[in-house]
């Protein structure tokens, strides 16, 4: 069993959107549910969805879960009849998840290990808006250990520390031809980090109804020495790209404040809502700061000028016989992209989410459980002020999921 | 757990991911062509629409020239068939061109011409007066269908004349018989053979051919000829009630064979060898008129538009004068010579007349329902704001621009693009079809070495 949950996590993350490109893959269960959580004590993913709840757990539990994801996105230039398709790559978004705690002791330790944002895009080298993008795999992971602790039998609350290794591999074309009339190519890669935090409460009422709120904060990421390559380009223009070359580049992924309750309205069923405000206003700009400037290569300020969002979300679980569980949801999320703004590193729209799942109990300590999730982000005609790429993006998102649980 | 349900999970999991191959759809709008019929589409004029870049025609150019462009995507909703007189492949370099061979340190291109592979068969001396001969190039004979007429220098004065394929070679080349014998006029070929569409761009070298030899080596039309021969040519090129798509022809300030060796940068130059140095000299056009033909020597100003081709280092050479040896360009007696300079008075005349010759295009277009792309503002305006398509950043720079070749006044692929989705606009706007506009990204730019 230990082999297989490694080999989970060996898996190299990626990461999709859920909004800008916010992932929400916290765990199976909660998928399921729509991904709900912030009010209910499922399982160790309230570390991500809710850390206030972690001492509510009756259990100890390592889990761990990985959600493929395929984004497909499409985009009709304007005035055209070509549609460009995203081409079929999978995403591997993560979550891995350890409780523990004394059963006496009214507090418990938490680590997640998620990637709770990214995204992977590849539009090809030869598509209309080869020069605003080519791909772009974005990635973050956090790691964040936590502690909850139980202040009466109806409240408790938890805070986690949250330590961010973030990825980008961005990839555009360069409109210079050489020799052959190709392209040049440039390609952006680097890693980095960033620290932030997170904090919740879970109340149970006297009615039954659980409650929690939870507030994840911003972390930004700040890729201090990326790599710079600039490829194929005519030999004339060598000096003006100079190689070897570093970036520096800060990606804000937002906080998010959420708020859940649980109903249940019998011993099998239980149902959730979560809603969630997502500060994406902190993503203003894309910007690249070269190491070395020339009078064709300067720094790159690219507007993004994203607003807050929200989601909602609605989802049930119904356990018929104690071995099985299943699960069902939706939500619908608002778009962080304003109209001039959208680009097809994030093809962003208002978006609804249907999920379904299924849990079963393989031994008496160890669940397995399977998500799946279907996003559909409505057809959105755009404009992209800064380099006038317009056209129509309507993007599907499938993501089938599965986790293994052991609690003792 | 037993191997059967990892083999179940992964069967599952495989299950779903079979079903997520679907694809998201975007409904395009059903293909129309309005009231247009794009079966057999023609393109009338000069060397813009033959797709000349880089001082010379060949077969690259030819491909990516703009009617070829509107033709493939006119075909994307039921246009016919569209064929160029291409150069062979053996012989893909057509009448020679230029290439851009370095950069040098202070940003100076250095351009070489393609020699090799040409489509040159000779040249012959034909005569024009009494007194007078011109020199004409001949290329390979191209036998075959044509829809893209366009030939390199004609004018829209030279359209009618029965001579012309005599005179210039690229016409020759379309005609059956050789030069000196041909008689059939350029208006009259190209409406031999019945065609239900039409782009005429003719009237460019009308004003081009005056202001590119500095006000020299041509004369500006006259416009009220202008006037006359555009009625004529689109009478009979609607005379079976075709539809089509006219142009407009650009301002010369607008292009970078003018704007990029300019009188400032150097005078710049020249003040860092030698501070003393005051003003540049001209040889000027003392009035704005046709009619007078006096020039004087002058200090030269930011008005004086010099040409692209002229050879910077005559700058400060001796020359012999009546007062003894004296720096080119530098004094009154030693004037930057008129073949150089499209002065402020001739820039003025040559402005002038191009308006006059586009109030005459739309006024004609607009009494025979025809699409106008005015060309004339377009490329205005890419010189003041310049032009963002698809992440690219296209201004009126040479070379760094993309949109104009090493000559400065014809287009690269990419510019050409520019203009066929241009012409695509204004044909969609006036007969309410829905051609497809070109991708620009998929053109080239200047190639670099």
């Amino acid at each position: 069993m230990r082999k297989l949950l490694l080999s989970l996590l060996a898996l190299l993350p990626a990461a999709a959107f859920s909004q800008g490109f916010q992932v929400n893959l916290g765990g199976q269960k909660q998928i399921g549910m729509g991904h709900t959580g912030t009010g209910l004590v499922q399982d160790g993913a309230s570390v991500f969805f809710n850390p206030g709840a972690v001492a509510m757990l009756p259990e100890n539990s390592i889990q761990a879960g990985i959600s493929p994801l395929m984004f497909k996105s499409v985009f009709n230039p304007a005035g055209t009849d070509v549609q460009y398709r995203t081409s079929d790559k999978v995403a591997t978004p993560f979550n891995a998840y350890a409780v523990w705690g004394p059963k006496s002791a009214a507090w418990k330790l938490g680590l997640g290990v998620y990637t709770p944002f990214g995204g992977l895009t590849d539009w090809g080298n030869n598509w209309q808006g080869k020069y605003v993008l080519e791909s772009l795999d974005l990635k973050a992971i956090f790691f964040q250990p936590t502690i909850s602790i139980k202040l009466a039998d109806f409240i408790s609350i938890g805070g986690g520390f949250v330590y961010s290794h973030g990825i980008v591999d961005l990839k555009r074309a360069i409109p210079v031809a050489n020799a052959n009339g190709e392209d040049g190519q440039a390609q952006l890669k680097g890693s980095g980090h960033g620290y932030g935090w997170n904090a919740g409460v879970f109340m149970k009422t006297e009615s039954g109804i659980t409650v929690g709120v939870s507030y994840r904060s911003k972390v930004t990421t700040t890729i201090e020495n990326g790599d710079a390559y600039f490829t194929n380009l005519p030999s004339a223009l060598a000096t003006s790209f100079p190689q070897p070359n570093n970036f520096r580049a800060g990606i804000p992924l937002p906080a998010t404040t959420s708020l859940g309750f649980g109903f249940y309205p019998s011993k099998k069923w239980t149902v959730a809502l979560d809603a969630n405000l997502v500060a994406w206003h902190v993503y203003k700009s894309l910007d690249f700061d070269y190491a070395q400037n020339t009078s064709r290569l300067q720094d790159t300020h690219s507007p993004r000028l994203y607003r807050d969002g929200f989601s909602l979300r609605a989802g049930t679980e119904y356990k018929p016989v104690t071995k099985w569980a299943i699960r069902g949801g939706g939500g619908y999320a608002s778009t962080a992209a304003q109209d001039g703004y959208v680009t097809p590193e994030v093809p962003d729209a208002n978006r609804y989410y249907l999920t379904a799942g299924l849990g079963y109990k393989l031994a008496n300590k160890l669940d397995l459980d399977f998500s799946f999730e279907y996003e559909h982000l409505f057809k959105r005609t755009q404009t992209n002020i800064e380099a006038q790429l317009a056209g129509t993006y309507k993007s599907n998102v499938y993501i089938p999921g599965v986790s293994l649980t052991y609690h003792w | 757990m037993k191997m059967n349900q990892l083999k179940n999970i992964f069967l599952l999991t495989a299950g779903v991911m079979g079903l997520a191959a679907c694809k998201p759809e975007i409904n395009t709008p059903a293909a129309t062509q309005g009231s247009a019929d794009f079966s057999r589409y023609i393109s009338v004029g000069n060397s813009l629409t033959s797709g000349f870049a880089d001082g010379g025609l060949y077969r690259e150019g030819q491909l990516n020239s703009f009617p070829a462009i509107i033709a493939q995507q006119m075909q994307k909703i039921g246009g016919g068939a569209f064929v160029q007189p291409l150069f062979s492949e053996a012989q893909a370099n057509g009448s020679g061109y230029l290439m851009l061979k370095s950069i040098s340190a202070d940003g100076t291109p250095v351009t070489a011409n393609v020699t090799d592979n040409v489509a040159i068969r000779g040249q012959i001396t034909v005569p024009t007066s009494a007194t007078t001969t011109l020199k004409v190039t001949l290329y390979t004979k191209y036998a075959g269908d044509i829809n893209n007429y366009g030939v390199p220098g004609i004018k829209l004065l030279t359209s009618t004349l029965p001579s012309y394929g005599n005179l210039n070679g690229y016409f020759e080349r379309m005609l059956p018989g050789n030069a000196p014998s041909n008689n059939t006029s350029y208006l009259d070929f190209v409406t031999s053979k019945p065609f239900t569409f039409f782009s005429n761009w003719l009237g460019n070298n009308d004003a081009l051919g005056y202001a590119t030899s500095g006000g020299v080596g041509d004369v500006l039309t006259d416009k009220g000829t202008f006037s006359a021969l555009y009625n004529q040519v689109i009478n009979k090129l609607t005379l079976a009630g075709q539809k089509g798509a006219v142009a407009t022809i650009p301002d010369v300030t607008a292009i970078p064979y003018f704007n990029t060796v300019t009188i400032n940068a150097i005078l710049a130059s020249v003040k860092k060898a030698s501070p003393a140095a005051q003003a540049l000299f001209v040889n000027a056009k003392v009035n704005a008129d046709a009619v007078g033909t006096t020039y004087a020597a002058r200090p030269a100003t930011s008005a004086d538009l010099v040409v692209l081709t002229f050879p910077t280092s005559k700058i400060g050479q001796p020359v012999a004068t009546p007062y003894g040896n004296l720096p080119y360009g530098l004094t009154q007696y030693t004037p930057i010579e008129n073949q150089y300079v499209l002065d402020a008075n001739e820039v003025a005349m040559t402005q002038d007349y191009v308006i006059s010759y586009n109030n005459t295009i739309k006024s004609v277009a607009s009494s025979k329902g025809l699409a106008v792309v005015d060309i004339y503002a377009v490329l205005n305006n890419i010189k003041k704001n310049g032009l963002t398509v698809d992440g690219i950043n296209l201004t009126s720079d040479f070379i760094s621009g993309g949109i104009f070749s090493l000559d400065g006044i014809h287009l690269t692929p990419r510019g050409y693009a520019v203009v066929a989705n241009e012409f695509i606009k204004a044909i969609n706007a006036q007969y309410g079809s829905n051609i497809p506009l070109a991708n620009v990204a998929a053109y080239r730019g200047v190639k670099l070495p």
